[in-house]
């Protein structure tokens, strides 16, 4: 209880504070894309295998990350399994697409997505979170369904349908920044630091900022009750569903800026990437990957996805030859074995482990001493 | 077409989508009320089972996958239907009884979050694995022409409805044949009998000396080789391919789950055939608003009565 209370606001079991946290991260997402493209492209070519990222990568790995955040403060801290969060990432997309056609200021499409997400989000959320468990489940992927289903038949006059979306003007960031540009042009090394990945990753700041003060506040100390014992939260005199509600609709909020940032990125989308279920297993797979109840946790599992489904499917490898659509069964296997061994993620497995070496560092230490 | 002969003609291929949703669904319901555990794997057995049937029934060229690129362009019994019929059910039980045992049995402790994500990784993998091993690409369905010396394909004309496909009509008698047989056994065997005093005490069952763990196994390979009896089913009128698991088979089996209500055989009869008569229905007249029609259906019931049509009580949350 006391080690679970601990998490968001705590790495290694070390108290942090804000500034700590958004600098800590401000140097990880600095140094996510040198890593990604740079480093791993000499290991790559040293071994001969191109294990490299492409230049647009990070942005797509931030992207995803800040709709797993998100859905991290829904599945992670009150545990209610969602399989329609699909619908609040495609709407931010759509939306944000068809306000590109009016205005295509960045900031215009990725507010309209948002809103517009999160007002969807309200109504279903009323109704959804009426149900708990799979009954919740099931319902909330019947509306990312019935979405599904509009956006390619009688919603196609504004989706475009089954062709995607691909009318997507975006403009210059305040109207003077060129979304592919460099930021600091000229330099080779420098180049992939785009001011689109600048807007991202700001907003991948923001949203951790944001979801740390969500836990550390009264207010996310209810949704971690939730997700332990929902009835003595409500003999403690709390109104249950609107707590709920709350960890619904602000689980949206993160998903749609995603999906408006996604098609900033993309420039294209289609409903099987907007609304299929399947994208919302997606984003429980990256979730529960990377580790539900853990702040950075699921980013680190949309690395991994991202990664795996776009880097490694490319791999060819010595004998078994290229590993193209293996990636799923990869990504599956392990999937399975996270679940089946380690039930809290690789990222705060890995944190457990970490501790451990420590703790054992310093009782020999102290034995020593 | 007179509004008369349009409801019938609904209503035939609402009987005929439906026997094939409540095949899945008394699958997943037996086993969810019975070992309390959910199967998001549950659209892997009807992909195994289509598969498996178009193997047995005929010899398909095979043009991707790595079995052909080792040289493998033919694959295939062509045994025909009847075979089918045997084989197919026959490797679902195995496979369902292999499951309960290295797949469910862990997890039957566990939250069901964690029985949904585990399995929803294995139906992925089962996917790949058809996609890489026997390609990705569609296979045409595949039918009968004659059963017994008896002709099965073709058009035939009925009252009232007029034509209609003989190997559909065919397809109702046979899938309700099944459903009927299973009916039977779960309410008037003994096997039945001691599955369903499972459901309501385990405990009590095993103090009575009953091995509760066999008929765990056994339950568990029922509902699969019903789901793989309806991925035969499916692959006689509908192409295959490695997507149908988890497009055609694993949803509809859970709508009919909450609308029949959790462990409940009847249920999930009347529910299929609820929900397959409502997307017919509206796939014959604005097709384009018949799947969203389905989900919002489904919505509904799960807002106004979420023990389902017959369910008594809900699953433990």
């Amino acid at each position: 209880m006391s080690t679970e209370a601990e998490e968001g606001g705590t790495v290694g079991g070390i108290d942090i504070s804000d500034s700590v946290l958004i600098a800590g991260n401000a140097v990880a997402l600095f140094l996510l894309p040198w890593v990604l493209i740079d480093v791993f492209g000499m290991v790559g070519e040293v071994i001969d295998i191109a294990v490299g990222g492409y230049s647009g990568l990070p942005s797509l790995i931030i992207i995803y990350g800040i709709v797993v955040i998100g859905y991290n403060l829904l599945l992670g801290y009150t545990g209610m399994l969602s399989f329609g969060h699909a619908a609040f990432f495609g709407t931010g997309a759509y939306v944000a697409g068809v306000v590109s056609g009016t205005t295509g200021s960045p900031l215009v499409m990725i507010l309209a997505g948002t809103v517009v997400a999160t007002l969807i989000a309200w109504p279903i959320g009323w109704i959804s979170i009426r149900r708990t468990g799979v009954y919740f489940a099931v319902i909330t992927l019947t509306f990312g369904q019935m979405l599904y289903f509009w956006a390619l038949g009688p919603g196609a006059w504004l989706t475009n349908g089954d062709d995607g979306f691909s009318s997507v003007q975006t403009g210059q960031l305040l109207g003077t920044f060129e979304l592919g540009a460099p930021v600091v042009g000229g330099i080779e090394f420098l180049s992939v630091y785009t001011w689109e990945y600048l807007m991202i990753a700001t907003l991948a700041i923001v949203a951790l900022w944001t979801a740390n003060r969500i836990l550390n506040s009264p207010y996310g100390l209810i949704f971690e009750a939730l997700g332990q014992n929902q009835q003595r939260v409500s003999f403690v005199g709390l109104d249950v569903s609107r707590y709920k509600l709350m960890a619904f609709i602000i689980s949206a909020v993160f998903a749609g800026a995603g999906g408006a940032l996604f098609i900033i990125h993309e420039s294209y989308i289609h409903p099987n990437t907007a609304y299929y279920w399947i994208q919302s297993g997606d984003f429980v797979i990256m979730t529960v990957l990377g580790g539900a109840g853990s702040l950075v946790g699921p980013v680190f599992g949309a690395f991994i996805f991202e990664y795996v489904a776009n880097v490694i499917s490319g791999v060819s490898l010595p004998v078994i030859g290229s590993i193209g659509s293996l990636w799923r069964i990869v990504l599956g296997g392990v999937f399975v074995v996270i679940i089946w061994a380690f039930p809290k993620g690789i990222y705060p497995g890995m944190r457990d482990a970490v501790i451990w070496i420590v703790d054992r560092v310093r009782n020999r230490g102290g034995e020593q001493g | 077409m007179s509004a008369v002969q349009e409801l019938f003609s609904i209503l035939l291929n609402g009987l005929q989508l439906g026997a094939i949703f409540a095949l899945l669904g008394i699958g997943l319901t037996i086993i969810l009320g019975t070992m309390n555990f959910l199967n998001l794997a549950h659209g892997a057995l009807y992909l195994i089972g289509a598969y498996a049937g178009m193997l047995t029934m005929r010899v398909v060229t095979l043009r991707t996958g790595i079995l052909q690129d080792y040289g493998f362009t033919e694959l295939g019994l062509g045994w025909g239907f009847l075979a089918a019929l045997v084989i197919v059910p026959t490797i679902g039980f195995i496979v369902g009884v292999l499951m309960e045992r290295y797949v469910a049995k862990p997890f039957y402790k566990r939250p069901h979050t964690d029985q949904l994500l585990v399995t929803f990784g294995l139906a992925l993998v089962v996917e790949e694995l058809v996609k890489q091993v026997i390609g990705g690409n569609t296979f045409q369905s595949t039918s009968p022409d004659t059963l017994f010396g008896l002709q099965v394909s073709g058009p035939i004309q009925l009252p009232i409805v007029g034509a209609f496909p003989r190997w559909r009509l065919i397809i109702i008698l046979i899938a309700f044949i099944v459903i009927g047989l299973t009916w039977l056994f779960m309410e008037k065997t003994d096997w039945g009998m001691i599955v369903k005093a499972g459901t309501l005490d385990s405990e009590m069952v095993s103090l009575l000396g009953i091995r509760i763990g066999r008929s765990y196994a056994l339950v568990f390979g029922l509902g699969a080789a019903l789901a793989a009896f309806a991925g035969l089913i499916g692959a006689t009128f509908e192409t295959v391919r490695p997507q149908i698991g988890t497009q055609r088979a694993l949803v509809p089996a859970f709508l009919v789950l909450v609308v029949g209500g959790a462990g409940s055989i009847r249920g999930a009869i009347v529910g299929g055939v609820i929900l397959g008569t409502v997307l017919a229905g509206f796939q014959q007249t604005f097709s384009q608003w018949g799947q969203i029609a389905m989900y919002a259906l489904v919505a509904l019931v799960l807002v106004v009565r979420p023990q389902g049509v017959f369910g008594s009580v809900e699953v433990e949350e």
